[in-house]
């Protein structure tokens, strides 16, 4: 009796976090799946106790919906690229050549994040009007003669996207390429390989862990995007986290809106499971 | 040598990109310009505006006080969990650690969507700091469970023991012992979830109700009825504080390593 007592006692201190996490995670996602197969009652704004697939199928047969889902994954997939096309130099040139610079020029990258998302979006904005200092530029050097239309714009949206998410490219990238043994790069130096050869075959699989961790944090978030396309986009590009917003925001259709939320949420869960299989390990260590 | 110049412009380049919003905001809030797009000379204005208003007051304290909630309801539960975890035999546990990670992947409009709907259909929770906490916690928790973790790695469970032998209770050696020796991880969380909370729009903005405003809702807000000039002073104010706190943070952990 004492000994089932004492095992009793062990799970105590992990229980107000598996509580709050049924309470507060799981059951609002079970009651949003339970929705999803609901019938929306479109004069009262409330729903029917039928059950029903027609969510589902609006979400993913149905034209409109299905090409905003489509939007979202090439959205966050050239997000992604950019990230690491951009992230990776500056990730090597801090490991490499900061010196004793390396803990600033980290910190730099960190700092701005620091600042309220919708603060930062907001100034991109600023940044991307139709007076804004974009087109003062462009229009003073006489390189256009009319202000051009850069918000509103998928472009847009995915600039946002890169400045959103670039420091969680970076940082990842860092730490995999700081941890690098650097006589190993020196031996493939040594034995002739060419600079792009050396990236190829020696780097590349070594902060193979790194990359995988970059690209989990650049392109979850990026599918789950909707304040950028909101701020960015307006109604012009919307992504599918702006579906559900809509329709549990403004619309009122629970239904369709739970529909969107589950399949954004299995395919971001499908996508985690892929690349950690993918990454190994390593990946899933780094995130926790 | 070549490689070389092209990495630091590429560099540059980056820092360029990811600073260039926060000091093109700073700077228009000193402009002279209704709408805070354009350069039109040096004015304060929109300082003062802005702090005679009460509304920003109100927003501020609103925001602050959530956060500050949410840190130490966080820090606790947290904190709990990581101790669980890291000592006992737990069934369950890999199952656990997974399901702890979830809230930081998750999207956010997702998990706020869903509390939304779970508070006003299903719990019947009135919206207001109530709800926005609850919905905080679950996405901050989960950072103070791998910090804390990481930071029990590297204490020296023997004293825990030895406080347990010369005849403690639980109680006295939390006290005096563990959260001693926990101390650096759990200020580290807190530090890292802080922000977080206070800068938080999705949570605030799905499950705020429309009498709690926070500081990110209430500048959402001013956006929507266009009084841009007022919002680049608040926003720099709030871009730059953190960044001068960081700053300051990272100059003070610096010194302090060098006496060490």
């Amino acid at each position: 009796m004492e000994k089932l007592y004492r095992k009793l006692v062990n799970y105590l201190y992990v229980m107000p976090a598996v509580i709050w996490l049924i309470l507060l995670l799981a059951a609002p996602l079970g009651v949003i799946i339970y929705y999803s197969f609901l019938t929306p009652d479109l004069v009262t704004g409330g729903v029917i106790n039928e059950f029903t697939f027609d969510n589902y199928e609006a979400t993913l047969a149905r034209g409109m919906y299905g090409l905003i889902f489509l939007k979202t994954l090439g959205l966050a997939t050239a997000t992604t690229v950019i990230c690491l096309l951009l992230g990776y130099p500056l990730a090597y040139w801090i490991v490499k050549y900061a010196g004793r610079w390396k803990t600033l020029t980290v910190f730099m990258v960190i700092t701005p994040s620091f600042t309220t998302y919708l603060i930062r979006l907001y100034a991109i904005r600023t940044i991307f009007q139709s007076q804004g200092i974009i087109n003062s530029v462009l229009l003073n050097l006489g390189l256009i003669s009319s202000p051009l239309q850069i918000l509103y714009t998928p472009g847009a949206v995915m600039a946002g996207l890169v400045y959103s998410w670039m420091p969680l490219m970076i940082l990842p990238l860092y730490a995999a390429l700081d941890g690098l043994d650097p006589s190993v790069l020196e031996a493939a130096e040594d034995l002739g390989a060419s600079g792009l050869q050396k990236l190829r075959t020696v780097i590349l699989p070594l902060i193979k862990g790194g990359i995988v961790a970059g690209i989990i944090f650049t392109f979850v978030p990026s599918l789950g995007a909707w304040l950028v396309p909101l701020m960015l986009g307006g109604a012009k590009v919307m992504m599918a986290g702006n579906l559900v917003q809509l329709h549990f925001l403004a619309a009122g259709n629970i239904p369709m809106g739970s529909a969107v939320a589950v399949v954004l949420t299995a395919m971001i869960v499908l996508i985690l499971y892929i690349a950690i299989k993918l990454g190994g390990k390593e990946a899933l260590e780094r995130i926790a | 040598m070549r490689s070389n110049r092209i990495l630091m412009v590429a560099a540059i380049v980056v820092y360029v990109l990811l600073w260039s919003p926060v000091v093109v905001l700073v700077v228009l809030s000193f402009s002279n310009n209704r709408l805070g797009v354009k350069w039109e000379g040096f004015t304060l204005r929109w300082y003062i505006e802005a702090f005679s208003s009460s509304a920003v007051i109100s927003a501020l304290r609103t925001s602050l006080i959530i956060a500050v909630v949410t840190v130490v309801v966080s820090t606790v539960i947290g904190t709990l969990a990581a101790y669980g975890l890291y000592k006992y035999k737990l069934r369950g546990k890999e199952f656990l650690r997974t399901s702890i990670l979830l809230p930081m992947v998750l999207p956010y409009v997702v998990m706020a969507g869903s509390l939304l709907i779970f508070f006003v259909k299903v719990t019947h929770i009135p919206l207001g700091y109530f709800t926005i906490i609850l919905g905080h916690v679950v996405f901050c928790f989960p950072a103070v469970v791998f910090v804390v973790l990481a930071r029990m790695a590297r204490i020296d469970w023997t004293l825990e023991e030895a406080s347990a032998d010369l005849g403690a209770d639980t109680a006295t050696t939390w006290r005096k012992v563990m959260l001693p020796l926990l101390a650096p991880g759990i200020l580290a969380a807190a530090a890292l979830i802080f922000p977080w909370s206070f800068n938080d729009f999705n949570f605030s903005y799905f499950t705020g109700g429309v009498g709690t405003q926070t500081l990110p809702v209430y500048v959402f807000g001013l956006l929507r009825y266009g009084d841009t000039a007022i919002i680049n002073a608040v926003a720099s104010l709030f871009a730059v504080l953190p960044i001068i706190i960081l700053l300051l943070m990272g100059f003070l952990s610096r010194q302090k390593t060098v006496v060490y």
